[in-house]
């Protein structure tokens, strides 16, 4: 079964950005190794830490997203354990629904916006097309035939579009 | 005796306010509502934040915590002044 997770990684300050790149790149072979479908990664950049780790004052940040099989996580981890240019990690898991909502969310920002153009819409128009165009573009439209027409009754001829 | 009592201005949950449907631990923003000033975590008494929001901002902050987002204490060794506005750099 496959769920949602997101899997955040503090690399060393020491590297390099191309070392950087390429450990990221490896990180990202093992996820899909592991049959993990990666939806986004987000790139937090080389902050501070807010404590010492592995006697490090900064870490390089970063974030990936992905649809994983639940048995996975653990043989990723695993791999994350072995490898010493990874000082922290974490994976969260998203599973109920409002979780979920906020994991597209996440995704929807951090994708690269050649991907966006294709996902975003689907996600966007469902809720839009079920809530907009009826409460609004209805009692809009009539009520500037009423204020051609009889600019007093407006308000009442409004209430009996809505009820209509 | 009754209507004397309440001149402070009454809490509200700040999370509720905003709206907020799910706390992200990466958030520290909207972590830093919930902490005092030593990082610990605050508590609903005193913040009048509500028992959703409070369950879900713990989480977030002891996920944070884990990453080295926020610290997890603050003693006198490495007191700072601006703590968040460092930890940016």
């Amino acid at each position: 079964m496959t769920k949602k997770y997101e899997l955040l990684f503090v690399l060393k300050p020491t590297l390099v950005e191309e070392e950087l790149q390429a450990k990221i790149n490896y990180l990202k072979e093992i996820l899909e190794k592991n049959g993990a479908a990666i939806a986004a990664l987000q790139d937090m950049g080389t902050r501070r830490l807010a404590y010492q780790v592995q006697k490090f004052e900064r870490g390089h940040y970063g974030v990936f997203y992905f649809e994983a099989p639940t048995d996975s996580i653990l043989e990723v981890e695993r791999n994350l354990r072995i490898s010493e240019d990874f000082i922290k990690f974490m994976t969260v898991k998203y599973e109920k629904q409002k979780e979920i909502r906020h994991w597209n969310k996440l995704v929807e920002k951090f994708t690269p916006k050649t991907e966006t153009k294709t996902e975003a819409p689907v996600v966007e128009e469902t809720p839009v097309v079920e809530e907009t165009p009826v409460v609004e573009e209805t009692p809009v439209v009539e009520e500037t035939v009423v204020t051609e027409a009889a600019a007093i009754e407006a308000p009442a001829a409004t209430q009996e579009t809505t009820e209509a | 005796m009754a209507p004397e009592r309440r001149k402070y201005a009454r809490k509200y949950c700040k999370y509720c306010e905003a709206k907020i449907e799910y706390i992200d631990f990466k958030d520290t923003k909207l972590l830093k509502q919930a902490l005092s000033e030593r990082y610990k975590i605050m508590p609903r008494r005193l913040t009048g934040t509500c028992k959703k929001h409070q369950e879900m901002v713990e989480l977030s902050i002891k996920r944070a915590r884990h990453t080295a987002l926020i610290p997890y204490i603050i003693d006198r060794k490495s007191v700072v002044a601006h703590p968040f506005d460092q930890l940016q750099g």
